[in-house]
């Protein structure tokens, strides 16, 4: 990696200065460090925000407030999350490898970069990195992306469990923008990856993701992911469903998928559609069918389809317990 | 068999690693733990392109990095490269990072040739040549026995089907590598190596010193499986940069190098058409298969051994069969000896072609075999495996299993014909007159445990305890033994041990005139023996080890045929492996076998880019490799041969994992996965749930 400086922030104010030239915020590492040792970006200043304060708390109430700092095996370990946001648990708890879990970050997991294998190669220049093409459109593709922005030729997907995660419970983004927190919603954490090539997110330089906001509405939830290995490997696909279920009907509906788009795929015709119905074999392979429709399959990548529609019946039929 | 004990205490039972504790406590030293006084970093800059003809190296800016005490380039002059992430140059450097910098401030120019990457793309005759002047594909002529094509009009069930196995890299835990230091006493070399003796030699001769001049070390290995012989272009290298900088230098490779150059497994495509008679006998075979091992044998950076070609129809005999094979080069590092060369690839063809042609048959798979195999080891294997793994009550026919998550059981059979001993082993042990004893060997520990085999026999003969045993392996300044190849070290040193400690006992009693100075008698014949230590010379002998093991195992999986992921739920393994010696570290070798066998079958592959020529997946995060959630119950049955001797375990059990799990997912769903590794989208697509790319 490129020399860098060092600092550590005693403020969200001062991180946000300190990083403001070409700095990179300095959690888990898990991510950074990746990106920074395969000469993938370079970063004038590394700022060390771990020590921030009120950022790796848990508040809990009518919406729940998870800082940033907040680690993946913190989530995958609390029972209190296990018992209200199943889903967020049972997502936390595939990310990685324990060792990767005891030091990622909520924020970290959710503004990591690409893991498109051209992307990450550090003698292929592909589109993300400026270059001319896309090598996975006609390339190796079976990892990349279903569903892609019609302007956008990069392809690869969004590979965050927690993103995927939070979708499904309409959960808020807190982000310090210029000083200002700023509220994004799952899909405008990520839209800027689907429009524009060189994005991963729509983060903005200096950035800092303070805490996501959970409401509570979905008294129900759910995550399955399908990899190659069982353990300490990226999904294949993934997706989480959502929901307040009463008498084997479904309230607030909502069903995101990771790993087929640049953002959690979801699609609204499908969770309206499921409103208010019974959750039975039928009825969520129509919705199956729905949140699958107008997929663009590759050479490689065809088999997500039949694993995304699977997951999408298995994790709206748990929702009923 | 001659010589072994029939009564023993140690001998075919189980005795803990001797060097277990300096292994979990940190002290055992690798290659890559050696700080040798005042070492450096040393790395290696690799080609960017899979075919170039490289024109200049200027390393003037990577010399003016802080902290950069030698560059030098691997070949002078004008050269071309044949595959990404072959050697150009290498640099040594107080730090990681300014070898790192110094990598990156290398000039090459270099002109791109034309490139292929893809074996079926290498094998058309307009493709990019890999050698100029010389066909990608060989065109040997075909192997036939018996009238092949009257023999099929003579089958009652022909099966035809297309088996690929894809190219494995080498992942040992330790990549490879070495430290080295050459100072005008000589060069002293800390290689990860499977052959010190060999280094030694290739050293002196790369580096024109002589032998006596080079002492080659290496006392504890991190797995070798067939990288690890010479030439050894990483320890030519950090050699000359020891000369240059008169310090000694550390070159092990990374993970990412450890992907490129340092060898595979070759790959295969086989078309096998099988058929048999209608009392379920093999009657005809042909095969037609390609496969490649990169550039092949030439580079710098080539091991020999490789094996593209099969030898097919494997452990079974077909009256008539016929056999083409192609090697075919592409623009990709090359092959090397890979635990059993050879074998996995052809027992998966074979044994995955057997079950296909016994469903047509409609006969039992192990039935077909028993009827088939000629093997008499394995007919045994076979029959007390049925019992063990339960197969009667298991079995149903292929894709009979109901329900979404269907179960299924598979087997395969090995052979190991290679094995056998270094009948030029040679040891010595050296008693104190203080009771304790030396045993040393000039072979290497590849984590194999032979380190505890030494002590076990050493402990055997002398009527002691392993622990009192002191084991010195891994220093030319030892007796010759063998490399570690082909599954011949155990074979290799236990009749050698079991000379030098008889020998040594003879000597003690004549020169001490204690009876039977073994175990309680030890320490006072020890006494008697003086100021003088005794040293005594033994070397192998002969009728105590054979070769040919075999094997069988039986395979357990589930295959949720919505999302296509497998999950191996058991393997049972019936292994015979002549006299056991220890067993605890025989079964880790099974254990380990079956692991990467496993890891074969279901995750392992070198990903080529067609348009880039680069290795895509150097890397565990997409070279995926078994991990602990993935490993299934492991139930070992060892049949104990002592009339034959001692023969060598470390390939046979990872020979018909693969198989014996790809017939597993074909009895649970009831079509053929017939390409490894059997992903989750390769069991759907089998199963015709893969909807066609969208138009574009």
């Amino acid at each position: 990696m490129k020399a860098f400086e060092y600092a550590t922030a005693l403020s969200t104010d001062s991180a946000q200065q300190l990083a403001a030239d070409n700095g990179q915020y300095l959690a888990g590492g898990n991510d950074l460090l990746g990106v920074l040792k395969e000469y993938l970006i370079e970063a004038k200043i590394l700022v060390n925000i771990k020590s921030l304060l009120g950022l790796n708390k848990i508040e809990t109430g009518k919406t729940w407030k998870i800082g940033a700092l907040v680690t993946v095996a913190e989530i995958e370990n609390s029972a209190e999350i296990k018992k209200t946001f199943p889903g967020l648990q049972a997502a936390a708890s595939e990310v990685g490898s324990q060792q990767i879990r005891n030091v990622a970050t909520v924020g970290g997991n959710l503004s990591q970069h690409s893991r498109c294998w051209y992307f990450r190669h550090r003698d292929t220049v592909c589109l993300k990195k400026h270059g001319d093409l896309c090598y996975a459109r006609n390339g190796e593709n079976r990892y990349h992306s279903l569903f892609t922005g019609k302007s956008n030729t990069c392809i690869s997907p969004v590979v965050s469990n927690l993103a995927t995660a939070f979708a499904s419970l309409d959960t808020t983004v807190v982000v310090l923008r210029e000083g200002k927190e700023t509220p994004m919603t799952i899909t405008e954490l990520y839209q800027t990856a689907f429009d524009d090539p060189y994005a991963h997110n729509s983060l903005k330089p200096g950035d800092l993701i303070l805490r996501v906001e959970i409401p509570t509405t979905h008294t129900s939830s759910s995550y399955m992911q399908v990899s190659d290995k069982h353990a300490f490997d990226w999904a294949l696909v993934s997706c989480a469903a959502a929901g307040k279920v009463s008498g084997g009907k479904i309230s607030h509906p909502r069903v995101a998928l990771g790993c087929i788009s640049p953002m959690p795929h979801q699609v609204k015709a499908a969770n309206d559609f499921l409103d208010g119905k019974t959750l039975d074999e039928a009825t969520v392979s129509q919705v199956a069918d729905m949140i699958l429709q107008g997929a663009e399959i590759l050479e490689h990548n065809g088999y997500k389809v039949p694993i995304a529609h699977a997951l999408i019946r298995r994790t709206l039929l748990a929702l009923k317990g | 068999m001659a010589g072994w004990p029939a009564e023993t205490k140690y001998i075919g039972h189980s005795t803990l690693r001797i060097d277990a504790p300096e292994k979990v406590s940190g002290r055992a030293r690798y290659s890559s733990d050696i700080q040798a006084e005042g070492w450096l970093y040393g790395m290696i800059l690799r080609s960017k392109w899979p075919a170039a003809k490289i024109t200049g190296i200027n390393l003037d800016k990577a010399l003016a990095v802080p902290g950069i005490k030698a560059a030098i380039t691997v070949q002078d002059g004008e050269r071309t490269v044949r595959f990404y992430g072959e050697e150009l140059a290498a640099v040594a450097g107080m730090t990681k990072q300014a070898c790192l910098d110094a990598l990156r401030a290398i000039v090459v120019q270099a002109k791109a040739l034309d490139f292929v990457v893809n074996e079926t793309e290498g094998l058309k005759s307009d493709s990019a040549q890999v050698w100029e002047g010389s066909p990608n594909a060989s065109n040997p002529k075909p192997r036939e026995k018996g009238d092949v094509d009257t023999a099929f009009n003579e089958c009652a069930a022909v099966s035809e089907g297309f088996y690929h196995t894809p190219v494995q890299i080498h992942n040992p835990m330790e990549t490879a590598g070495s430290t080295i230091s050459w100072t005008d006493d000589g060069i002293t070399a800390w290689v990860s190596t499977q052959g010190i003796f060999g280094s030694r030699d290739a050293l002196a001769s790369s580096l024109k010193v002589d032998q006596d001049k080079v002492r080659v070390l290496c006392d504890f290995m991190g797995g070798g499986f067939g990288a690890k012989f010479p030439p050894i272009l990483e320890s030519v290298l950090a050699a000359r940069l020891s000369k240059e900088t008169n310090a000694p230098v550390r070159l092990m490779l990374t993970r990412f190098d450890q992907a490129l150059a340092v060898g595979n497994r070759p790959s295969s495509f086989q078309k096998i058409k099988i058929g048999a008679t209608a009392d379920g006998m093999l009657h005809a075979f042909d095969l037609d298969n390609y496969g490649t091992g990169g550039i092949g044998s030439g580079g710098s950076s080539a091991g020999g051994g490789s094996g593209v070609m099969l030898a097919m129809p494997y452990i079974y005999e077909v009256p008539n069969s016929r056999v083409k094979q192609a090697v075919v080069n592409i623009n990709a590092g090359a092959a090397r000896a890979f635990r059993a060369p050879g074998h996995p690839p052809t027992s998966f063809g074979m044994e995955s072609a057997m079950d296909d042609l016994a469903a047509k048959l409609g006969i039992d798979p192990v039935e077909f075999r028993l009827k088939n195999d000629p093997g008499e080891i394995r007919q045994r294997e076979y029959k007390a495996g049925i019992e063990r793994f339960g197969w009667k009550d298991k079995y149903k026919k292929p894709g009979s299993s109901p329900g979404v998550v269907k179960t299924g059981i598979g087997c395969a059979g090995a052979a190991w014909p290679a094995g056998g001993a270094n009948r030029r082993t040679q040891g010595e042990a050296q008693i104190n007159p203080d009771g304790t004893i030396e045993v040393r060997l000039g072979v290497q520990d590849l984590g194999t445990g032979t380190k505890t085999v030494i002590a076990v026999v050493a402990a055997e003969i002398l009527g002691l305890k392993p622990e009192q045993i002191s084991v010195k392996v891994g220093d030319t300044r030892f007796p010759p033994g063998p490399g570690s190849g082909g599954s011949t070290t155990c074979a290799s040193i236990s009749p050698t041990v079991y000379d030098v400690c008889s020998k040594a006992l003879e000597q003690i009693q004549t020169q001490t005139g204690v009876a039977d100075a073994r175990g309680a008698n030890w320490f006072d014949a020890c006494k008697k023996l003086g100021v003088n230590p005794l040293v005594v010379h033994g070397q192998w002998q002969a009728g105590m080890s054979s070769d040919h093991a075999c094997g069988v195992q039986f395979a357990e999986v589930d295959v949720d045929t919505e999302t296509g992921l497998v999950t191996v739920k058991k393997i049972c393994c019936v292994q015979d492996c002549g006299l056991i010696v220890n067993k605890n570290t025989l079964e880790s070798q099974i254990n380990g076998g079956i692991i990467m066998g496993m890891g074969y079958a279901l995750y392992e592959e070198r990903v080529m880019d067609d348009l880039s020529g680069v290795v895509l997946n150097p890397n565990f995060e997409t070279y995926k490799v078994s991990g602990i959630a993935d490993v299934p119950d492991i139930d070992i049955l060892l049949i104990n041969m002592p009339e034959r001797g001692v023969i060598g375990i470390g390939e046979p059990a990872t020979v018909p994992t693969a198989a014996a799990i790809g017939n597993a997912v074909f009895n649970a769903i009831g079509v053929r996965v017939g390409s490894l590794p059997i992903t989750p989208a390769k069991v759907l697509a089998a199963l015709g749930k893969v909807p066609a790319p969208t138009k574009s």
